[in-house]
């Protein structure tokens, strides 16, 4: 056999070029960028088919929708119909499954809620996941909870065990006698309807301008509280109101120190949503996008491309920004949302480890992404051999408008290395072990509790609604929490049904 | 005689790279960590040499007779430093201080060596040729070393025979550099007894290096393995001793054939014996079968499921002629049924019950293990006990992990049941616990099968008091989320390995 030059250097010099990793396939996935333009942009949509009359109509399928209907049914009121845009229900709550595990693809937890949410308590007793006592610990994270990825290598817990100096640790103890203080006040609470109203000096400035004020210049303490705004509210400190930011922190009684929670579930609060159409599936109807609600002859016409619902009352339960463009005379929205990334990543294997073993939450310190939660960390089995990852990254860093430009021009391909390179600081053998990654993009993900937005006009406009209209959602408090979603959907059920004349 | 002595430098300088290199891969070795190891090993060995160096300038008379000398003494410290440093990781706990000073002693005698060379070498050349040359040759030497020492030395002869045979080539300089030289030797008759003493001692660790190595791991696999298989789920390792086989489970103890009757006696008659006519008993994991074994003396049990994740370990203890003699062929007898999946899993299906059931899993040494000693196991193994039905758990030990022990009580207690405690000797263990629970307080056995090796009924009360370093403890329960007993076990077991 002769062998060419060529075919000798080639294979001698083949091992020179980059390690060629395994193919990892995936897709961008539930993309509904086109619809929500559509709707921006007025495209006119097909014109309804048949009228449908109904006392009540529910525009959202999310939390907040699914909980005005959930309350609805609870009081036995049933001639309501809750539309859908997408195919599935579920909004910031939806889910996925593959033949390794289900998983998120939104949020993943609630806290653990205390007395003062008797709605969620109320609820999650329906669902069997409390008993009235005690909740099922299944469902509350199993140990370990957390770990940081920090010094090259993983540690027990999100703070720092090496690294803060004494004068950050003495900030952190005067800034959590602060929380302590703030939440003493009766202003920040969940929900945050059943706080102090009045005046609410924290929402002019932002919680990075606050921390300067106090004095809080610790590098430590500052990652702390960043992380905790761009995990809740997709942005970093500079950008949320500072009443937002010591909400973070005051609103929940020290559930998430030490004591047992947050509930969780494979498939995130997809859990709640999938128990929640177990009962409600007949008046959900999906696939329905709602491109107008207009009030004609005392009615509301919520317009889809299938029907014309024309209904007593409405609960439009769909983002503020959404609502801005399909609700009649709605005044215009000014309020911002933040960009997000989620991706869910199908492993063979599991990396290899440094330091502490995998837990539920795993963080990587100087990362700009949240990192990521184990979709499997539930799992009962003792020997699990593949698993899901669910990555967030909230673009938190620059203006929203350029970080959702930026968002719109990448592929698949280009997000899936930068989320391979993220992890494989931690995971130098990770791509080796992937071999799907699903990615979502989300322009408008959550709202952002800006400075000023506790007064802003179009707030007071939908906590109001219109004659007979209610808008239910965690918008409407500014805040995008699990919480507010539920209590804003409880209270318009509340509010249409007083509305329509049908209290019982 | 110049070429001669410039194969010297060649030959020493590849030994000196090879006690480097060998301590640089034991420590890594055993240590792991290999960036610090090879780091901190190279760092110190440089060094030095550096002092053996400077040292150097006290040597004034007798130059040739020192370096035969430093030659003989690299030889047999370098040559049985691997053997020495095998030894100490398994019966000292001083490894690091030995490392450190053998890797210092040798690189102390090595640094000699080229010095004292040179200048031998110095009136036999002009003194830019001796350093060209000897250092040409030194490096030519730590070359061929490195190549040989991964790609022929430690897959052929291994971590422990490689020094020694290079001890050899140091101390054959020697023997050789007497000859050369030995216008400069007046006494070299002694030199040379010396030199034939330490290349015996050599040749025969040589000879027994496979010994040393195999009494150096003795502190786990003391014996000879007869079987090792990587499963998905774990490696499983079964050594034999005359006729003691022991099984261990990711390097952890499970039994010694010659007091496994004490622990499986005391798992299963206790508590079964005292469940009048048992029909039908669960054991979850226990696929050694040596637990079911005994729960085949009841005349009265119909059937016994048995939960193992790993059907290679049932496989093996289904065929193996050894381990099928252990455990009586218990797997054979028709009553038996074998489910190989996960414990979690297969209790998550209500729909069998037990009149008595047996938890034989690992220690919960990590958070996968700990799950299985949760509340929410018990109570999900409680759904399939008969309303009467008794469970028993074994529960690690109540001496050396004793909060972890009570921590399991609790835990069950925690659950709904009401344990009662208990205790047993078993040599190769030590003192071990298990928990017996049941709906109500569960009866004691008060008489026993015939044919037990171990238990009487005379002894079976005695079992259930503690003596005072056993005693209660306060333990948090352990729960999914919190896997509080996971930490005791960890702490409690870190201690006693100290």
């Amino acid at each position: 056999m002769t062998v060419s030059r060529r075919a000798f250097l080639t294979t001698a010099f083949i091992g020179l070029v980059p390690k060629s990793g395994r193919r990892i396939a995936g897709s961008l996935v539930n993309e509904s960028v086109v619809l929500g333009h559509q709707l921006r942009d007025r495209v006119p949509f097909a014109k309804p088919r048949e009228t449908i009359r109904l006392p009540l109509v529910i525009v959202g399928g999310g939390i907040a929708g699914l909980s005005a209907a959930w309350r609805l049914h609870k009081r036995g009121f049933r001639e309501f119909k809750l539309l859908e845009m997408e195919s599935d229900a579920g909004g910031n709550a939806r889910w996925g499954r593959n033949e390794v595990s289900a998983f998120p693809w939104g949020a993943h937890y609630v806290p653990v809620p205390g007395r003062s949410l008797g709605l969620v308590r109320e609820l999650f007793q329906d669902l069997g996941l409390f008993d009235g006592q005690r909740f099922d610990e299944r469902h509350l994270v199993h140990a370990p909870r957390e770990r940081l990825f920090i010094h090259g290598r993983w540690q027990e817990g999100l703070e720092p065990a090496v690294g803060p100096t004494r004068r950050d640790r003495d900030q952190m103890d005067r800034f959590e006698d602060r929380i302590r203080d703030f939440a003493a006040t009766g202003r920040f609470t969940l929900p945050m309807a059943a706080g102090r109203g009045g005046d609410q000096p924290e929402d002019t400035l932002s919680m990075a301008s606050w921390l300067d004020r106090e004095g809080f210049d610790s590098s430590w303490l500052r990652w702390t509280v960043d992380y905790g705004c761009r995990d809740d509210y997709g942005a970093l400190a500079g950008d949320v109101s500072a009443w937002a930011g010591i909400h973070y922190f005051a609103a929940r009684d020290g559930d998430d120190d030490g004591g047992p929670g947050p509930l969780t579930w494979p498939e995130g609060n997809g859990h709640i949503v999938r128990l929640l159409l177990e009962r409600l599936g007949p008046m959900v109807q999906t696939g329905a996008p709602a491109y107008r609600i207009e009030r004609r002859d005392r009615q509301w016409h919520v317009l889809t491309p299938q029907a014309e619902w024309i209904a007593d009352a409405a609960i439009v339960a769909t983002p503020l920004l959404v609502a801005s463009r399909i609700v009649q005379d709605m005044p215009p929205v000014d309020t911002v949302y933040s960009p997000w990334i989620t991706a869910n990543l199908t492993l063979d294997r599991w990396p290899h480890e440094r330091g502490f073993g995998p837990a539920w939450d795993n963080v990587l310190f100087d990362s700009p992404a949240l990192g990521y939660v184990v979709a499997t960390h539930q799992n009962l089995r003792i020997h699990i051999p593949q698993t899901v990852w669910t990555y967030y990254w909230a673009l938190a860093a620059g203006s929203p408008a350029a970080a959702r430009q930026w968002l719109l021009g990448q592929d698949w391909s280009s997000l899936k290395d930068r989320i391979l390179a993220d992890l494989s600081r931690a995971h130098p053998d990770l791509a080796e072990c992937v071999s799907r990654i699903d990615i979502m993009r989300l322009g408008h993900a959550m709202i952002r509790p800006t400075p000023g937005f506790l007064s802003s006009p179009i707030r007071q406009y939908v906590r109001k609604g219109a004659d007979h209209l209610f808008f239910a959602h965690s918008d409407v408090s500014g805040l995008p929490l699990f919480e507010e979603a539920q209590y804003r959907g409880v209270t318009a059920a509340d509010a249409a049904l007083h509305a329509i004349g049908r209290v019982t | 005689m110049t070429a001669a002595l410039l194969a010297s430098v060649l030959l020493i300088a590849a030994c000196g790279l090879i006690y480097e290199l060998v301590a640089g891969a034991l420590a890594s070795y055993l240590l792991g960590d290999s960036v610090t190891q090879f780091s901190t090993v190279i760092g110190t060995y440089l060094f030095a040499m550096g002092v053996g160096s400077w040292l150097s300038r006290f040597v004034a008379r007798g130059l040739v007779a020192r370096f035969v000398l430093v030659e003989i003494m690299v030889g047999l410290v370098g040559g049985f430093s691997s053997a020495i440093l095998f030894l100490a990781f398994a019966f000292t706990s001083g490894f690091h201080v030995l490392l450190y000073t053998l890797v210092f002693v040798v690189g102390v005698l090595v640094g000699l060596e080229i010095p004292l060379l040179m200048r031998i070498l110095r009136d036999r050349f002009e003194f830019k040729d001796v350093v060209s040359n000897v250092l040409t040759f030194d490096y030519l030497g730590a070359l061929g070393a490195s190549l040989l020492f991964p790609i022929v030395l430690v897959p052929r002869l291994g971590l422990v025979r490689s020094p020694m045979l290079f001890g050899a080539i140091n101390v054959g300089v020697a023997l050789w550099t007497t000859f050369v030289l030995r216008t400069a030797l007046p006494a070299r008759r002694r030199l040379q007894a010396l030199a034939v003493a330490a290349l015996v001692l050599l040749g025969g660790g040589m000879v027994w290096g496979d010994d040393i190595l195999q009494l150096g791991e003795g502190n786990l696999y003391a014996d000879e393995i007869v079987l090792a298989r990587t499963t998905p789920y774990q490696r499983i390792v079964l050594t034999a001793w005359k006729n003691d086989l022991r099984l261990f489970l990711n390097s952890n103890l499970q039994f010694s054939s010659r007091d496994e009757y004490r622990y499986h006696e005391s798992l299963v008659h206790p508590g079964l014996a005292a469940v009048p006519a048992p029909r039908r008993v669960l054991i979850l994991g226990g696929g050694d079968g040596l637990a079911l074994r005994e729960v085949l003396r009841y005349p009265s049990v119909e059937s016994v499921t048995l939960v193992d994740l790993d059907p290679e370990m049932t496989r093996l203890f289904t065929t193996h002629p050894d381990l099928k003699r252990l455990n009586h062929g218990a797997f054979e007898d028709a009553r038996v049924r074998v489910v190989n999946e996960d414990a979690f899993v297969w209790i998550d299906r209500p729909d069998q019950i037990f009149d008595f059931a047996i938890v034989d899993f690992p220690d919960p040494s990590n958070f996968s293990l700990g799950k299985l000693y949760t509340t929410t196991f018990y109570r999900m193994l409680s759904r399939h006990l008969a309303p009467d039905g008794v469970v028993v758990v074994q529960a690690t030990s109540p001496l050396f992990a004793r909060q972890s022990y009570w921590c399991i009580v609790t835990t069950v207690e925690q659950s709904g049941l009401i344990a009662a405690p208990y205790h047993v000797y078993v040599p190769s263990f030590g003192e071990w616990g298990f928990v017996l629970a049941g709906r109500s307080r569960p009866a004691i056995a008060t008489a026993l099968p015939n044919g037990l090796r171990f238990l009487t009924a005379a002894i079976v009360p005695q079992l259930f008091d503690f003596p005072v370093d056993m005693d209660r403890v306060e333990a948090e329960p352990n729960h999914l989320n919190t896997q509080a007993l996971v930490r005791y076990y960890e702490r409690e077991w870190r201690e006693v390995n100290r």
